[in-house]
This record gives structure tokens, sequence and C-alpha cells, in this order.
């Protein structure tokens, strides 16, 4: 069968992260297959930004391995990560304050242009004439193409900040999309998003995952995420309790149960 | 011989918490390093050895009067060169307060001129013996003063309806607010309180060491930053506690390993501190951690 | 060159203001990426010290001497950097206020570099002004370079936000690094140059005062902008310096203008409140300077101020 035959981008077994005696995660397997969409879903609190962040580097697991393309995933510090090919957007916007949208996209590249230090400053310093105007014009011409992608090219000389909310959202995504990730972890990325918005988003994603990214989503709203994922996880109080297809994730009595109360209705 | 050390550190000490104090007071409600408070101290010995030499005043005269001054000056500070200031800048507020020690030391240099300046006697000397310690009048003066107005200070923030409103306030403004506490009314009398207890501590080191200099305000605002954090940021009793620490620990250093190595001991604490326990030996008391 | 230009007593102050510059843009290096650093007075003792010795005790020329200065200011640097990664905010500011404070006791207790005597007689430089304006211009054009650049980016966005910096990929660890290395080399440039013009240093020389200088160098003139470490350490050294001769412009104020009442009540007042000598011509320093943090909170120069001007430049 397809499914099985596709190898997995992220593997995760027995994670687990404490916060003194609270477990935010207790021992949750998940399998990513590539190029899916996967949404992890779950009542609030139940440690879905703390997934993100143990993924992302951000804080140590205590127990548990992420297996990432079939090597281990430990690297102590985040930006390894995201040299490895892991990108993430934030639950609440985090684009830097005082960059251009353009700038912000850009930031984007650098580790991708360059990944030594040295480097860089020399760059910097050096600008030997052809070939750094062109490393610079070809970090522009990306940056560009990528906010044009998501609809952002006539803002880009906009100061990030002034941007309005949905376009923030969107700066974010192309910000991740610039290190040229192989997994894009989006953290609500609906969130605050009117109708007409979330549906322009659905397409993104779409589109995100036909350029061969695999995509892991955490979201509240039940529509996309039954609309567009291909696998969903269900998680309350850290631990995993559903694992399928959406047909399958709407109609188990576990999940409903979890849900009592809150919105779940399609 | 380990106690008369001991007795010294603790006066050494007793000086350090007392500006300690009203630099932590000061962070914990506004945030704000106010740089200037070595100068208050300064200003403080000043005005005492004013009072006590052209005013004839004894002791405890010059003290109040010291108090006052200082408490008056901490006040206009707030209104000259604290509130102006708007708060989000980075560091502007910082370079503000900077600005008023340049002005306050050399209104001292421009007044006293930039020599030591002798602090006359007030106390008559007098050595009393309590065990295996000889005491003179001079340090169980300064040391009553000192447990006196830290006793006082304590049961003041602790009991008192002006003190639950400042530990409010260094809690969060906007909380504080919401419970009907006048913030600005608070950051004044914060300001005036640690600025006179500043101004004794000034008077105390005067007749401790029978000479003050317009420049002794630095010395003390980096020591005062030193016990603040080994303290905790914002937290009184912690600064109390780690200024009697800190100079019991540096005269016991200064006489076991070296005068010069003396300060050496407090900055390495300080770098300690700084990278193994920021929160300080007691905890912080702010509502934002930087 | 430069020598013919100016007097012993104008090259003086020529010389401090540029050394004050240079320190100033040492402030600026590790502040690009949000490091606010109390420390750099510590290191130009370091460079002072370090560079003095060579040419003092071993006999190496200036040219070998300066640069070996800033590269063991730039060591000590990157070791004091570690530590200094993982601390913000107050914390970092009085990490390297106790560094600079450590240098300082140092000095004064090694008696090789002349201890609580100081180091005394260090060979003169004559061309440290011409020193000290190459070094700017250098320090000028790279900044200038670094702020178009993408590590200059990087670094403002590690200023900005580290985190979100170092998910995206940035390297914080190495960057931050570097820029507190450079500015601990840019530093003790500075403290070479300073001991080599004024002769004489000991542990007093670079204080807490002077470290707290540096930082107000910065923000006076504009954090967020090349040109500001230049505009305010050059405003700040050279205010005191114009207080003063304030009062040699009034005198040439005509007496006719100010013979009659109630003119010469006038001018009688302000000559003598503009009798500046030292302390009160700091007064007024202080003064402005606070007056400048409630005017102009963000310095002399500012990002969008630049670019407005920039803009209007290429519009007109």
């Amino acid at each position: 069968m397809p499914e099985a035959a596709r190898p997995l981008c992220l593997d995760i077994k027995g994670l687990t992260k404490r916060f003194g005696g609270f477990y935010a995660l207790n021992g949750l397997d998940m399998a990513v297959a590539t190029n899916h969409i996967h949404a992890l879903i779950g009542p609030n609190g139940a440690g879905k930004t703390t997934f993100f962040n143990l993924i992302t580097g951000v804080l140590p697991a205590d127990d548990g391995t992420i297996t990432f393309e079939d090597r281990t995933l430990d690297d102590a510090r985040p930006s390894r990560r995201t040299l490895r090919g892991i990108a993430r957007t934030f639950q609440n916007i985090r684009l830097f304050p005082h960059l251009t949208v353009l700038e912000t996209v850009m930031i984007g590249e650098h580790c991708r242009a360059y990944p030594s230090v040295w480097r860089a400053l020399g760059a910097a310093v050096l600008r030997r004439p052809f070939a750094q105007v062109g490393a610079e014009r070809r970090m522009r011409d990306n940056a560009m193409e990528l906010l044009g992608f998501l609809g952002l090219a006539g803002q880009h000389d906009e100061k990030a900040s002034n941007l309005p909310y949905g376009d923030q959202r969107k700066l974010e995504m192309a910000r991740a999309l610039a290190t040229q990730p192989r997994l894009l972890l989006l953290d609500e990325p609906a969130a605050g998003l009117n109708p007409h918005e979330t549906e322009e988003l659905d397409a993104v994603i779409t589109r995100i995952r036909d350029r061969g990214v695999t995509i892991v989503l955490v979201e509240h709203d039940m529509n996309l995420v039954m609309g567009i994922s291909d696998r969903v996880t269900v998680l309350n109080f850290g631990t995993r309790i559903a694992d399928g297809t959406p047909a399958q994730i709407q109609a188990d009595p576990a999940v409903i149960e979890a849900y009592l109360g809150e919105d779940a209705a399609p | 011989m380990i106690y008369q050390q001991l007795i010294n550190g603790l006066m050494l000490g007793a000086s350090y918490s007392l500006v300690a104090i009203g630099y932590t007071l000061i962070f914990g409600v506004l945030n704000l390093l106010y740089f200037a408070h070595g100068e208050v101290f300064m200003v403080g010995a000043f005005a005492g050895l004013y009072l006590v030499v052209y005013g004839g005043a004894n002791i405890y005269v010059a003290m109040l009067g010291a108090m006052i001054a200082c408490g008056v000056l901490g006040v206009i500070a707030v209104y000259v060169s604290v509130r102006p200031v708007p708060k989000d800048r980075p560091l502007a507020p910082l370079i503000s307060t900077i600005g008023l020690t340049i002005v306050l030391q050399n209104l001292a240099v421009y007044i006293f001129g930039g020599q030591q300046v002798a602090f006359p006697e007030t106390i008559k000397q007098q050595l009393y013996q309590l065990g295996p310690v000889t005491m003179s009048s001079v340090q169980i003066f300064i040391l009553g003063v000192a447990v006196t107005l830290m006793a006082a200070l304590w049961l003041f923030i602790e009991r008192s309806k002006m003190g639950r409103a400042i530990r409010a306030t260094a809690e969060s403004h906007e909380t504080a607010a919401l419970l009907g506490v006048d913030v600005n009314r608070v950051v004044l009398v914060t300001f005036a309180l640690g600025s006179g207890i500043a101004g004794i501590a000034g008077v105390l080191d005067g007749v401790k060491n029978s000479g003050i200099s317009p420049f002794m305000g630095l010395a003390a605002a980096v020591k005062g930053l030193v016990v603040m954090l080994l303290g905790g940021l914002g937290n009184v009793v912690g600064a109390m506690l780690a200024g009697l620490l800190l100079g019991m620990i540096e005269i016991l250093s200064a006489a076991y390993i070296g005068t010069t190595e003396r300060d050496l001991a407090s900055f390495l604490i300080l770098i300690l501190i700084l990278l193994y326990r920021p929160t300080g030996l007691f905890g912080t008391r702010t509502a934002d951690e930087r | 060159m430069l020598h013919a230009l100016f007097d012993g007593y104008t090259r003086s102050i020529l010389v401090f203001t540029g050394v004050n510059i240079i320190a100033a843009y040492s402030f600026y290096a590790p502040f690009k990426t949000g490091q606010v650093s109390l420390g750099q007075a510590g290191f130009m003792a370091v460079g002072a010290y370090a560079s003095a010795i060579m040419t003092q005790k071993f006999g190496v020329p200036f040219a070998l001497a300066f640069p070996f200065g800033g590269l063991v200011a730039g060591i000590i640097g990157v070791l004091v950097g570690f530590p200094a990664l993982r601390i913000k905010g107050i914390y970092l500011l009085l990490l390297t206020l106790a560094f600079a404070e450590i240098v300082q006791v140092v000095a004064l207790s090694w008696d090789f570099a002349g201890g609580a005597q100081g180091f005394r007689q260090i060979p003169f430089n004559p061309s440290i002004l011409e020193y000290v304006v190459g070094a700017i211009v250098v320090l000028i054009l790279f900044f200038a370079r670094l702020e178009r650049s993408s590590l200059g980016r990087a670094m403002d966005a590690i200023h900005q936000d580290e985190t979100a910096a170092e998910v995206m990929g940035v390297d914080v660890v190495r960057i931050k690094l570097l820029a507190f290395g450079l500015g601990a080399v840019i530093a003790g440039l500075a403290g070479a140059l300073y001991a080599h013009h004024a002769t004489y240093v000991d542990s007093s020389t670079f204080n807490i005062m002077v470290a707290v200088e540096i930082l107000m160098f910065v923000v006076v003139g504009g954090s967020s902008t090349y040109w500001g470490p230049l505009l305010g350490a050059g405003f700040l050294t050279l205010l005191p310096e114009f207080l003063r001769t304030l009062r040699d412009w009034l005198e040439l104020v005509p007496v006719a203008w100010t013979n009659f009442f109630p003119m010469n009540r006038v001018y009688d007042f302000l000559h003598d409140a503009l009798d500046f000598e030292n302390a009160k011509r700091l007064i007024v320093y202080g003064i402005i300077i606070i007056v400048m943090m409630i005017l102009r909170p963000d310095g002399l120069l500012t990002r969008d101020a630049l670019r407005r001007w920039r803009w209007t430049a290429r519009h007109a």
C-alpha cells in the first residue's frame, strides 16, 4: 500500500516533558509521513505548543526520542535543527518589530546563504564586487518570490509591525519557508482569521505541501483541520487519545468525549 | 580576634545594606537602575557635615537633617529626571540617572572642593567590653542606628498600608492600580524613603571614617549594585542580609588574604551569583524577570 | 601631516574625542545584537596595558603593539563573552561591570605594570591623532557595510527577538560571540591609543564613570544607526570644551552694546555665570544629558530620521 511504503518524515516515540509535577507531554507516540499534512489537535493546555518547542529544540525533552528523516534529532541548539530542515511559525506572532517585510523574510534566508559566521562577516565587509552582490540579489529574489507566493509582494517595504493581522501571519509563514524547510510546523495559523482569510490559508497550506514540504499543524479550527489534513493526532492532558484519518477521528468516541462542552461540530 | 573582624564586617555591611535598600526598593517598583543613588548617599554625608559644622547640631539632628534633605532630593529626582523620561525607550531612563549622577557629584565638588573633608567628631569615644569583644561607642552607635533603621523599614514594608502598596506596585503596576493604589505616589514615597535611608547611611559613613569626599558616591553605587543582586532584585530583606554578608566577607578576605583582594572577592561572588543563581541568594521580588 | 594643523592642546582634545568615538563603537558592536556591556572600559584597560607593556618593557614599535593590544583584549572578550551568552538585561550589565571592576583591581595590584603607582612613562607616539582618524574612518566604513549586509540584519533580528531569530536558523551563539569579541578588540585598540598619547595610565583611568559614559555616548548619539556612536561621543566630549569657550564668545560682544542699563547687568550676569571652571561645566553637562533624555530619548539621530533625510535627498 502506498501509505506504508512512504517513508516517515518525523517519528516520535515516548516523548515526555514535565514542568515541576505537571506533565505537559506524557509518552507521546506520533508518526508523520513525508509530504503529509498532519494535524495535532486537543483541548487547550493539552501540550501542543510544548510539542513544537520540543521539536524545534527550544525546550529539552525529559524522555523519548525524536527521529527526523531517519536520523535522531537531538541537536542542542534550535538553529541547528532549522539547518536540518525544520521551521515553524508562532502561535502569538513573533515578528521582528523594526524590520521591513522583505528584511524579515531575508532573515530566514540567512542561514542558507551564510551557514558560516565568518563567511557572513567576510561578505559584509569585503563585498567583492560581483560575487557578493550576486548572493545578496539572489536572497532578495528568493524572498520576493516567497512574498509573491503568499500575496505580500506589494508590501515588501512596509514595516512588519504595520501590517494587518492576517498579513502578519502570512509573513511568519514566508519567513519560515525562506529557511527551505522540509518540515514546517504551523502553530495555530488560523487564530484570529475571518472565514475568508481561513479559506485563503487552506489554499496556501495546500500549495506549500505541493512544493514538497511536510506540514504539522496545531489548530483549533475543526473545519480547517478536517478539511485539509491527511492524518490527525488527538492529544489530551499530554497523552495521545486517538490517531487516524479525519473521518476516523470524527467518529472516535474518546475524541468526542474529550471535546464534550467544546465546539467540535464540523 | 575574629570577633573583632566580624564586628568590622557588620559595620561595613550595614553601610552596604542601607544603600542597597534604596536601590532595590526603586528597582522593584520601577525596574530602573537608579545609578544616582550613590550620590544621594554622598549628599547625605555632606548634609550631615554641614549641619554639624555650621549648625552646631548633634549627631541625631544631623542624621535627621540628612534624611530629610535626601528624601527631598529623592522627590526632586523623580520629577526632574525620572518621570519626564519615556520608559519604553531602551536605556534612556538609566542615562538620565547618569546625568543626575554627574550633576550631583560636580555640585558637591563645586561647593566643597574636590578634596576629602574631615567629618568632625560627634560621639564621645569610649570603649566597651562585651564578652570577648571590645567595641567602641562609635561602632555601637552605627550598628544600633543601622539595625533600628532596618527593623523600622521592615515593619513599614510588611505592616503599613503604604508598605503594602509598595509591594503591590513592585509586583505589577496594573494590578496595583486596579486595587486603587496611586502608583505615582508610591514611586515618590519609594524614592523618598530609599534616599532618606541612604542619607543617614552617608552620615554614618562620615562618622565611621572621619572623612568624606564628593567622590564617595561612586564606590557606594557599585557596591550597592552588587548587594542588590546578591540579595535578589527588589528584595528588601534580601538586600539587608546580603549587605551584612558581603561586608563580613570583604573584611575577612582583607584580613586573611589582602586588602586589594577584598574588592576582588565581592566581584567574583557577583559573577558567580550572576552565572549560577541570578535570582540572588534570597530570590527576586519583581514581576518582570529581566 | 595633521601635525601641523593643530597646536598641542587642540591635538589632545581631538585625540580624546577620537578615542571616545572609538570606545563608543566598541559598545555599539555587541549592542547591535542586544548585548549591553558596561565592560568596555575594562577592555580598554586591557588594550592599554598590553600595548604599553610591549612598547615600554620590550621596545616593540607602536605599530605592532597597537594591534597586539586589540588582540589581547579580543581574546579576553571572547572568554567573557561565553558566560555572557545566556545572560540578558540588567544581569549582563552587572556581569560586564564586574569584569571592568576586576580589571581595575588587577591593574592596582600588578606591580609589573606599575601597581598602585600606575604605569608611567609610556613612550609617547606623535602620530596618535593620525591613527585615531584612520581607525574612525575604518570603523565607519565597517559598520556602514555591516548595516546593509545579511549579517547586520541577522544581528538586528537577534536584538529584536533572540529566540525567534534562533528558530529561524540564525547562529545566535556564534554571532553574539563575534559581536562581543569585536567590541572588545575595538575597545582594546582605543585603550592602546589613549595610553600612547597620555603616556600614563593607572587603575582608575578606565573606571566605572568611563564605562558608563561610553554607554551614554551611544544612547545619546542614537543607538539605531551607525552614526550614533560618532555623533554621541563627539557631541558629549566636545560639549564641555564648547561650554568653556562660551565666555570667550561673550567677550566678543561690542562694548557699546552693553554699556547701558539693563544690558550691562545682563552682561555682568552672563559673564559671571559662564565662568565655567571644571565642576560648573560638568554640572551643565549633566543637566544637558538629562534634558536630552527627556526631549530626545532615542538619541540625536534615529533610524527613521536618517531614512527621511535620505528620502528627501533622493527626491529633492
